[in-house]
């Protein structure tokens, strides 16, 4: 990634104007692998977006059919396994209960009892109310299957999409921006600030990744926000790297004086006249992130530092997958790994594209 | 170099003039599923290292393989211990000419066990210096021993000042002296912790004692490689050991790798690249043919059994409950209103349907602090909650734990509600936390979880900084006592996790403790069982149900409830 | 030169004091108290405040820090606070497994990957080039976690082609038994990226004027390829290289843990969960070193390649 980075650094020597963003687009528009590359990945962000708002995979955690129910159209393709439920344990526990021990059964009494009245009153109160609409085991088929709790496998990908995209885009997002504010000020003011960042920036590179994410994880706790700041925390360097160099380049030459010279503030410098002309690097380094923060959650979800147990993300999903495929269960696995290639290989392509559509020297 | 070399030699003579009763040719491959931290006795404390202690090192008693309930007979002695009437002096006869395992630290001389050794092995758990994870089962207990260890002071114990309570009376005579009677002593000697080692070689390996264990057990530890590999070689100086008109042990090379996936430890038993392993979760439905009428009732899957794949059982002998802090200000406490918080939680919690789920069946709910097969048990008393959240809503909503706004309950002084539970970050510990979830959702109590490390959450716990947790506790020897003890006042903040400090609980536990097994104490039990299911400091959980798989060459396949392994006793015939 | 090299590695102390800093004030505060671990499930305050003193736990902070440089300056770490092994001998027998299954992992999939990639770009825009570009990119799209479950599962054990796992004493079973299945599923997840980018690298070079000019000089396309092209793209590629040397040493943690093998990955693992600390320290400190130097050989490489670049 470091060098991928390095190298982009080299290939954009000469300053990009406004209207490459135009002529961007159009060699976009003409490239149909891009194009179909983007549409997919809309579709993604759409879903995604769905999933956010509620609209879709918002019952994830209904447990609507039976546990590790194949999908629709393997139906005949799954173990076939008798799944225990909570019934089966309390009869065989009465059962097992020998007469001797049924007759002897003690347990602590109504005289023991400090709340023995309430006890007995919330009993009778609970009896009288509605039973609980206990909603039988579905039997109708899923789409992409059941998973060990019974729940759909459709919504809860969808649900995990959203959170996956969501952490791999606002990773990456976040990891940008540290990255640029940090390699502009290195790049821009040299010197000094420079020598303290470099030093910042090669202390985090030099400790292990694996190390931070376990630090980092220790500290916070389980959720979409932890995994977003973990990632950001140990993958921000690489654009470091790349922003650095682009605004080194960039302070010296003509344009930026000019700006000095009619008494632009380095801050307008940095942000009003470098920064739009480094930001095609930055989309590049944005979606190239982005795929490596989707695969990251992976890991690091089978590493236990997933999000928790009322979210749901694809690496969430794919941790259940050892165990599942061991009993033959092989559909979640088998669902994540098909959306998230889907949107990995688009998102890749895309990125391909997109590198040649904002090349300013391509022609 | 010469000198290594005649050492060597003097070694491989020894070898052969022992009574090798191993093929050195058969190699048990077997595996651990955690890693171990090391193989001396006072110093490690987790059941794998355990494992491995049992087979090195021998304690003056250990349990007979065959009989069950577990018992008690002479391991290094030639009888039990005579024991006075008091009950307080133990003394033990050793068998003359068991010899410790060829080692360089005993200079090329065949070194004997004597009883200076196992006073030694004893006194190592009192020692400041070493910190005994064990110093619990000692401390306090022998005539003398305090005074001595209060000399040491921060340093190292003077292993050569008499003590009345651990004395020498002759080169194969123990005497031990105990404070206070105790019914459980036998037991806690058959601990591996309790076995001989000698002291030259603790000196020798002062700077690493946990990869040199020497001892006088059927095995030695040929080659260690911490967290991957652990070897073991038959001991040729071990002593003539005839169980069943069969000499011990049969198998010449042990070898422990350590497996933490799931997956590739099930696949290498199925592979044969092991002999004898445990269903890991995930596999148990793919292994074991499952009844749901009574899901303890299984067998192996066509295919295994068509293999002549063994199947033993064991009951553990644990208990796993959900403890509540009773030191917090929110769930803690015993007025009224902190006693149904607890019921109600308690009461919402699906224990049944995860030990279909999780636990695949292969569990028992818990019922009474001490779990079957631990002396004291009561099969009939019923000690948990009815699974019944409509009912624990409803008390929740009598005792002025109102719904807000926001859906979720307040305190019945409208302050929020929201309770923090500690967990690890397994994926085992999310299966539980779905259900737990589901629990308080169905309560409408915000639920938090503090994830943390088994270190961490337990020094958070010392400090009283937690609020709910779940832990399991294994039997350190069979008898109620090392049960009961969770909830004893004085050992709040310690093995007493929940901080339950209860006067009356307390009397009765102190009461019990002065009486033997049987029916006079068991009502002491279920007295004190009675205040625990009042007071709910305690979620109860489930004892799980093993099973371990053999393949079809390895004879002698069988589980004991009490020892960790019974590699001595298995033989290959492939 | 030399005095290049000299400079660079004086500003390597500042570095790695940065690294202890860091490293020191993660374990202090996220690291664990390994004293629980050790103390056992039922124990006193003396206990724990005997081992707290025993491991040094109990010494003021700045103390620790100063005996932590101590050891950096002695490269001594003395023993684990878990197993009570000497530190050097945990990573020392580490290190070669470890490196039994990186080393032949980043030859293969280089030697694979550069030939690969040239091929494809010399053929650009051909089907080939388009079939390759997207097998890779398809094959980039899967979890590694999914390839190494299911290659375990199927390669190993439906088809049984491979041992599940396992390690042994002799190189030469490791490298013919028991590193193939694990280098294979490596191979798949690290060679569709380097292909991707070494193609990028190989038609970026292409594009340049002087292959322009050779090509106008009437060179053959091969002589172009080979002397001119491979020469300058093997810059990024010696960079990127070098870039990955260090993570050979933790890089595969996954595999290590499916196949048994006994590397450093699963170790930091363990030493994290541990509370390990001199474990942690000491491969944090070795690793950081390991990049320090790969990153100035990279430059050095770098200069050799292409004079014309100005080492300051």
């Amino acid at each position: 990634m470091t060098s991928q980075t390095t190298l982009l650094a080299d290939d954009a020597s000469c300053p990009a104007s406004r209207s490459l963003w135009q002529l961007g687009w159009q060699r976009l528009r003409r490239d149909r692998i891009g194009l179909t590359a983007l549409w997919v990945v809309l579709a993604f962000v759409l879903l995604a977006l769905a999933g956010w708002l509620g609209l879709a995979g918002s019952h994830w955690r209904d447990e609507v059919a039976k546990p590790n129910m194949p999908p629709a159209l393997f139906k005949d393709y799954g173990p076939a396994t008798v799944e225990l439920t909570a019934a089966d344990i309390d009869a065989a526990q009465q059962h097992n209960t020998s007469a001797a021990d049924a007759s002897a059964a003690t347990g602590m009494s109504a005289e023991d009892d400090p709340l023995a009245a309430d006890m007995a009153a919330a009993q009778t109160q609970a009896a009288k109310a509605a039973p609980l609409a206990v909603t039988p085991a579905n039997d109708s088929l899923l789409i992409l299957g059941s998973d060990s709790r019974g729940r759909d496998v459709l919504q809860k990908v969808i649900q995990g999409t959203a959170t996956s995209l969501l952490v791999g885009l606002s990773g990456a997002l976040l990891a940008i921006l540290i990255g640029t504010l940090l390699g502009a000020l290195s790049g821009y003011f040299g010197r000094r600030v420079d020598d303290l960042l470099m030093w910042f920036y090669s202390v985090f590179t030099s400790v292990p990744d694996m190390l931070l994410l376990l630090a980092f994880s220790a500290v916070m706790s389980r959720g979409i926000d932890t995994v977003i700041m973990v990632m950001a925390l140990t993958s921000w360097t690489g654009t470091y790297r790349l922003m650095r160099a682009e605004f080194m380049k960039h302070k010296g030459r003509e344009y930026v004086q000019a700006a000095d010279a009619i008494g632009a503030s380095h801050r307008s410098r940095m942000f009003r006249h470098i920064l739009p002309n480094v930001t095609h690097l930055l989309l590049v380094q944005f979606s190239i992130l982005t795929v490596a923060l989707i695969k990251y959650e992976a890991i690091l979800s089978f590493l236990g530092f997933g999000v928790g147990v009322s979210q749901t993300s694809w690496g969430a999903m794919l941790a259940e997958a050892p165990a599942e495929l061991l009993q033959g269960y092989w559909w979640q696995m088998a669902a994540v790994t098909l959306f998230m290639s889907l949107l990995v290989t688009a998102f890749s392509m895309l990125t391909d594209s997109l590198r040649d559509a904002l090349d300013p020297k391509v022609k | 170099m010469m000198k290594k070399r005649i050492l060597v030699a003097t070694i491989a003579a020894l070898a052969a003039v022992g009574a090798q009763a191993a093929d050195m040719n058969k190699v048990l491959h077997v595996a651990f599923n955690v890693p171990e931290t090391g193989f001396d006795p006072a110093k490690v404390s987790d059941t794998y290292s355990g494992s491995i202690l049992e087979n090195v090192f021998d304690p003056l008693v250990t349990y007979d393989y065959l009989a069950r309930p577990a018992k008690v007979i002479p391991n290094t002695t030639v009888a039990l211990p005579t024991v006075s009437a008091d009950g307080k002096v133990y003394t033990f006869k050793l068998k003359p000419g068991i010899y410790f395992a060829p080692d360089a630290a005993f200079k090329g001389q065949k070194r004997e066990l004597t009883a200076a050794d196992y006073a030694y092995s004893i006194k190592r758990h009192l020692d400041p210096t070493i910190n005994s994870p064990w110093s619990f089962l000692v401390d306090g207990r022998f005539v003398g021993a305090d005074a001595l260890v209060k000399a040491a002071g921060k340093g190292a114990l003077n292993y050569d000042t008499p003590v009345e309570g651990i004395k020498v009376l002759d080169k194969y005579t123990l005497q031990l002296t105990l404070n206070e009677g105790n019914y459980n002593f036998l037991q806690i000697l058959a601990m591996p912790a309790f076995g001989a080692v000698a002291r030259e070689a603790i000196e020798a390996y002062a700077s690493n004692t946990n990869a040199k264990p020497v001892g006088t057990g059927p095995y030695t530890l040929k080659e260690w490689k911490p967290g991957n590999k652990i070897i073991l070689e038959a001991n040729p100086n071990f002593r003539k050991l005839v169980i069943n008109g069969q000499t011990l042990p049969k198998v010449g090379r042990v070898e422990v790798s350590i497996i933490e996936e799931e997956q590739p430890l099930w696949l290498a038993f199925v592979n044969k690249q092991l002999d004898i392993s445990g269903i890991p979760q995930a596999a148990l439905q793919e292994a074991l043919v499952i009844d749901p009428k009574n899901p303890l009732n299984v067998k192996l899957q066509d295919k295994y059994a068509k293999q002549g794949i063994q199947l033993e059982r064991k009951k553990d002998l644990e208990i796993t409950y959900q403890f509540f802090n009773m030191q917090d200000p929110v769930v803690g406490g015993d007025a009224k209103e902190k006693i149904a918080l607890r019921r109600a939680i308690a009461m919402a919690f699906p224990r049944s349907e995860t030990i279909a789920t999780i636990r695949r069946g292969q569990a028992v709910p818990v019922n009474y602090v001490i779990p079957e097969g631990v002396a004291g048990y009561n099969p009939a008393f019923k000690g948990a909650v009815k699974y019944d959240p409509a009912a624990a809503n409803a008390l929740l909503d009598r005792f002025g734990y109102k719904v807000g706004a926001d859906g979720l309950r307040t305190l019945p002084d409208g302050k929020p509600l929201s309770i923090e539970m500690a967990t690890g970050t397994s994926g085992i510990d999310k299966q539980w936390n779905e259900y737990w979830q589901k629990a308080f959702d169905s309560l409408k109590i915000k639920l938090t979880f503090k994830y943390g490390k088994w270190n961490e959450l337990n020094k958070a716990n010392r400090q009283n900084k937690l609020q709910m947790w779940g832990l399991a506790w294994g039997a350190d020897y069979p008898d109620g006592e090392n049960f009961m003890q969770l909830l004893y006042g004085k050992n709040a903040g310690d093995a007493n996790s929940a901080n339950f400090k209860n006067a009356e609980y307390d009397r009765l536990f102190e009461a019990s403790l002065k009486l033997p097994d049987g029916a006079e104490r068991n009502k002491l039990y279920d007295a004190m069982n009675k205040i625990v299911a009042a007071q709910q400091p305690w979620i109860f959980g489930d004892t799980r149900v093993r099973s371990q798989l053999a393949h079809r060459y390895v004879k002698n396949f069988k589980l004991h409830p009490l020892l960790n392994t019974t590699w001595r006793y298995i033989d290959l015939q492939k | 030169m030399l005095a290049y090299i000299l400079r660079r590695l004086w500003q390597m102390v500042p570095t790695l004091f940065g690294v202890m800093l860091l490293l020191f004030i993660l374990f202090n505060w996220v690291g664990g108290d390994p004293s629980y671990i050790l103390a056992g499930k039922s124990f006193s305050a003396e206990t724990l405040a005997n081992i707290r003193h025993q491991l040094g736990l109990d010494k003021s902070l700045p103390e620790q820090f100063l005996i932590f440089v101590q050891q950096v300056l002695t490269l001594d770490f003395g023993t684990s606070w878990s197993t009570q092994q000497p530190v050097a001998d945990i990573l020392g027998s580490r290190i070669g497994p470890s490196l039994t299954l990186a080393l032949p992992m980043l030859l293969v999939s280089l030697l694979l990957s550069v030939i690969i990639a040239a091929i494809v770009a010399y053929v650009r825009g051909s089907l080939t080039d388009r079939i390759v570009t997207l097998i890779c990119t398809l094959a980039m799209s899967v979890s590694a976690l999914v390839y190494i479950i299911a290659g375990q599962y199927w390669l190993a054990h439906k088809l049984g082609w491979f041992p599940i796992l396992g390690w042994s004493d002799s190189l030469a079973t490791n490298l013919w038994l028991y590193v193939p299945l694990p280098l294979l599923l490596g191979l798949v997840v690290s060679l569709a990226p380097d292909i991707r980018f070494y193609r990028s690298c190989f038609v970026e070079e292409m594009n340049h004027d002087y292959v322009r000019t050779a090509r106008a000089k009437g060179l053959s396309e091969q002589v172009i390829m080979l002397k001119h092209v491979m020469r300058n793209a093997l810059i990024p590629v010696v960079t990127s290289l070098m870039m990955s040397l260090p993570y050979l040493f933790l890089g595969a943690l996954l595999l290590e843990r499916f196949f048994g093998i006994p590397g450093m990955g699963n170790e930091v693992l363990n030493a994290v969960d541990r509370s390990d600390f001199p474990v942690i320290k000491a491969i944090t400190i070795y690793v950081a070193l390991a990049t320090m130097l790969f990153n100035l050989l990279a430059d050095i490489v770098y200069k050799l390649i292409d004079p014309r670049v100005q080492l300051k």
